[in-house]
């Protein structure tokens, strides 16, 4: 199942992924960037957007890319839409109820939805696409998971759907409203999962926009549905999209994106690198749209399982003898906040009271090492123990170290520790060895950002359940009964009251024990043109089509 | 008669036997390095992006046959090459073979307006400047060797923000019509420009040293005329020789090239595999780039006696 040793290392920009839950596929009222203000929404148009990634798949059954999705959410429409805030609304799905124990769902579906070649959607489509994507051909990399312990569906009536689980499955709401349980035409589903990979006009589903084309390695085209008549109550308005196609295009190049950007060869670019942020946001006719990704910060988790860092001692002069503020300031030109909880500030049931809890200190760093016993210090200036040198091991992956800048971070991060006495060692290592070595407890260090519009990623990152040799992503490596406790209760209800208590609990925890360093909050850099209005983003900091539209120049 | 078809029968099995050769060793080279990479192969095959539940990874370990011993499986892997079969994509899920095939296309486009840019500006320049003042020709070298050394990555960013995002001359990127295929081909052609035209000029010189060149003159041949009808052909084997390697280089520079200007084609193909450690599609691309490498050089081991009538009798 889900993340393999492989795909810890990863990274938001890449990807989604886990056990459950994903991010929503609101475009929540709130977050609408210029929708209202901007005069009458004018129908026509074509918007063209440039993005740094191209899916590598377009099944969003199969595929575990952020991007595919994104793009996609255009085309397929679920049962249900999640606002920013974490609330459920009707979409596909008019109400539903949920079984007291969380093992099964009903939806009561729209009779008036069809798909764009005509063929109409019932239960039994809820159906076909739900067993499709358990079905071992898929090879779903992804959705299967999302569907969680999924026993089946039962069609009640022609507007009725049963979704069955062998155990409480509280997170199947969160998880029906995002792309990846979106659903194909019985046709589209026929034609097998190659040509739904392939992408193009292939792809058909029920929503605001057709798949027309797609050339790899340049760009995908989207084309209004003018049929479109059932857009969720997240939208900020009905019927068809006020676009006439939407084109995207793949520029991995970021200079490349931004010229492209401030010449009006595209009207909307996605990741301008921080350093490019002054200078876009002075040219006139731009803005830039700064938004902080919900989910995992980039974190550096402490392997408590393994000297040295199995004192917690050590493991809280690391946490207080980095300069995190000033470093992460230098590195991401100030367009990045320093994180203070494993999850950022977006994430429902995020801890704001941790916010400067633990500024950086060196002089306690110090004491805390000498109390350690690690009082001695050899030639270079490292303390020693019982004439051991005081050494940690954070190995790197040369494809995701230079992310963002996170070798130079890296380096920033490794000169403090080496003033308060601590040497960190860095190799770079090849992506077998470094599965082998941080997966199987072996590294000191580990870091990692995971993305995800919900809280449950801490159960990813804190419950035992979760270790590495499961499968899971706990790079403490340590099994806590309170970390279990909390994060097992957090999943197993939608009781925002109890999520509330326990959530925070968690993220107190991990700074406690001093097992997480966060670092910084990604956040999604925007820049579009003063021409394009109602352009949404949701939960998960997705761009959104169905509201946008273009202002006459 | 019959000695001669004979001979032509084994020159032409021995072309044939080289080609085999090569791909063999090629496919080979491919197999290993597959084997070699440490960790688990369905975990390298699924890549750093992708988990995959047990069922899945049982399904491609099934249909790669990683459960046999490896003699096996190289025996396995040759005969589904035979059959043309370069394997599935898993990230993709499409045929290696399929992919490629809709990729080739915009990248023989490319590679073909460079080499033609190249070889026009390579023998313009070196047929202006070879044997004449020294100022001249040094001015020439140097440009010739920064063209030949400048990294096409940051040629081509250079010549979007001044053709495209300045002036809006050529569109940003794409493949659409000739416009978008102007600065990539010049990007892609500039740094073969430098280096066949420095070989070209070096030729020339030497040839215009040849007695036949003052007999030529002497009867009245004007200056240019014999660099063009008499030094030039004698360069003819060795700048064709070079541009057919030189050719065989042009997918690597493609995916540069392809990345920056926003092109479909196999270089952001294999770009996007690699990334992905999509192995299949990076060793059916490794395949055909040592297909084309052999189809060239054997095209330009024939094409010698053409040019070169001297070479026809060894």
């Amino acid at each position: 199942m889900r993340p393999t040793l492989s795909r810890l290392g990863r990274t938001l920009a890449v990807g989604v992924s886990g056990l459950l839950l994903l991010s929503a596929c609101s475009s929540g009222g709130d977050t609408t960037a210029e929708a209202a203000g901007s005069g009458k929404p004018v129908t026509g148009g074509t918007l063209t957007t440039a993005v740094d990634t191209e899916p590598v798949s377009w099944d969003i059954h199969a595929s575990t890319q952020d991007v595919t999705a994104e793009i996609a959410r255009g085309v397929f429409d679920s049962l249900v839409s999640q606002d920013s805030d974490g609330k459920f609304h009707p979409w596909l799905a008019t109400k539903w109820e949920v079984s007291d124990d969380f093992k099964s769902y009903t939806f009561h579906l729209r009779d008036d939805v069809t798909f764009t070649d005509g063929s109409k959607f019932d239960a039994s489509v809820v159906k076909a696409n739900f067993d499709h994507i358990v079905a071992k051909e898929t090879k779903s990399l992804y959705a299967a998971n999302l569907l969680g312990p999924y026993t089946g569906t039962e069609v009640v009536d022609p507007q009725t759907v049963k979704v069955n689980f062998s155990k409480a499955f509280a997170p199947f709401l969160q998880a029906a409203s995002t792309t990846y349980l979106g659903f194909y035409s019985p046709q589209a589903l026929k034609a097998g999962a190659g040509k739904l990979a392939a992408g193009g006009p292939a792809d058909v589903g029920s929503g605001p926009f057709v798949f027309s084309a797609y050339t790899k390695g340049q760009s995908a085209t989207l084309t209004r549905n003018p049929d479109y008549a059932w857009a969720p109550e997240t939208a900020t308005h009905t019927g068809a999209a006020y676009l006439d196609k939407v084109v995207v295009r793949f520029l991995p190049t970021a200079s490349v994106r931004a010229g492209a950007l401030t010449s009006g060869q595209v009207q909307v670019a996605k990741a301008i690198p921080p350093q490019n942020v002054t200078a876009l946001k002075s040219t006139p006719g731009f803005q830039l749209i700064s938004r902080a990704n919900p989910g995992g910060n980039y974190n550096l988790w402490l392997n408590g399982s393994l000297a040295p860092l199995d004192d917690v001692r050590v493991r809280k002069a690391i946490q207080r003898g980095i300069d995190v503020e000033q470093d992460v300031k230098t590195v991401t030109f100030g367009q990045y906040p320093r994180a203070w909880s494993p999850i950022s500030p977006t994430t429902p049931d995020y801890d704001k009271s941790l916010e400067g809890s633990w500024p950086y200190d060196p002089k306690l760093s110090g004491q805390l090492l000498d109390e350690a016993g690690w009082t001695g210090k050899d030639a270079q200036g490292y303390r020693t123990k019982a004439g051991k040198r005081l050494t940690v091991e954070w190995p790197q992956l040369s494809i995701q170290a230079t992310r963002e800048g996170r070798d130079v971070l890296g380096q920033a991060v490794q000169a403090d520790l080496k003033k308060i006495g601590v040497e960190v060692k860095r190799p770079n290592l090849d992506i077998g060895t470094y599965n082998t070595k941080v997966y199987g407890g072996k590294a000191n260090i580990i870091d990692l950002s995971w993305p995800r519009f919900d809280p449950d990623v801490l159960w990813l990152f804190f419950n035992s359940g979760s270790a590495p040799a499961k499968g899971g992503i706990n790079a403490t490596f340590l099994t806590d009964p309170s970390f279990d406790t909390w994060t097992d209760q957090g999943r197993s209800t939608l009781d925002e009251k109890t999520r509330a208590d326990v959530y925070p609990k968690v993220q107190q925890r991990g700074i406690d024990l001093a097992v997480v360093v966060p670092l910084y909050t990604q956040v999604s850099l925007v820049g579009q043109s003063d021409r394009v209005k109602g352009l949404t983003f949701n939960a998960s900091n997705w761009l959104t089509y169905y509201d946008a539209w273009l202002a006459k120049k | 008669m019959t000695a001669s078809a004979t001979a032509l029968a084994g020159g032409i099995a021995r072309r044939l036997g080289s080609v085999v050769a090569v791909l063999l060793g090629a496919a080979t080279l491919a197999f290993l390095t597959l084997q070699l990479i440490p960790g688990d192969p369905v975990s390298v095959l699924l890549g750093p992006s992708n988990a995959g539940s047990p069922e899945v990874r049982a399904e491609i370990a099934r249909e790669y046959g990683f459960d046999r011993p490896v003699a096996d499986q190289y025996l396995h892997y040759l005969g589904r090459l035979l059959q043309s079969d370069l394997g599935q994509s898993y990230q993709l899920q499409r045929p290696v073979r399929s992919l490629i095939g809709d990729q080739l296309w915009p990248t023989v486009q490319l590679a073909l307006a460079a080499l033609l840019l190249a070889v026009v500006l390579a023998v313009v320049s070196a047929v202006a400047t070879a044997g004449r003042r020294p100022a001249f020709r040094a001015v020439a070298s140097v440009w010739e060797l920064i063209s030949a050394s400048t990294p096409s990555y940051w040629v081509g960013i250079v010549l979007l923000t001044v053709f495209s995002f300045r002036f809006h001359v050529f569109p940003v990127a794409g493949a659409e019509g000739f416009a978008s295929l102007v600065l990539p081909a010049v990007t892609l052609a500039l740094p073969l420009t430098g280096v066949l035209a420095q070989v070209l000029r070096e030729g020339l010189e030497a040839a215009l040293e040849q007695p036949f060149v003052v007999t030529a003159r002497s009867r009245g041949v004007g200056r240019t005329a014999v660099r063009l009808r008499h030094a030039l052909r004698h360069c003819a084997v060795p700048l064709l020789t070079l541009t057919g390697w030189l050719t065989g280089s042009l997918i690597g520079g493609a995916v540069l090239v392809e990345t920056v200007f926003g092109r479909p084609g196999i270089g952001s193909l294999v770009l996007q595999a690699v990334s992905a450690k999509d192995m299949p599609v990076v060793i059916g691309v490794v395949l055909l780039s040592a297909f084309v490498f052999v189809v060239i050089s054997t095209a330009v081991e024939l094409l010698h006696p053409v040019i070169d009538p001297r070479l026809r009798s060894a």
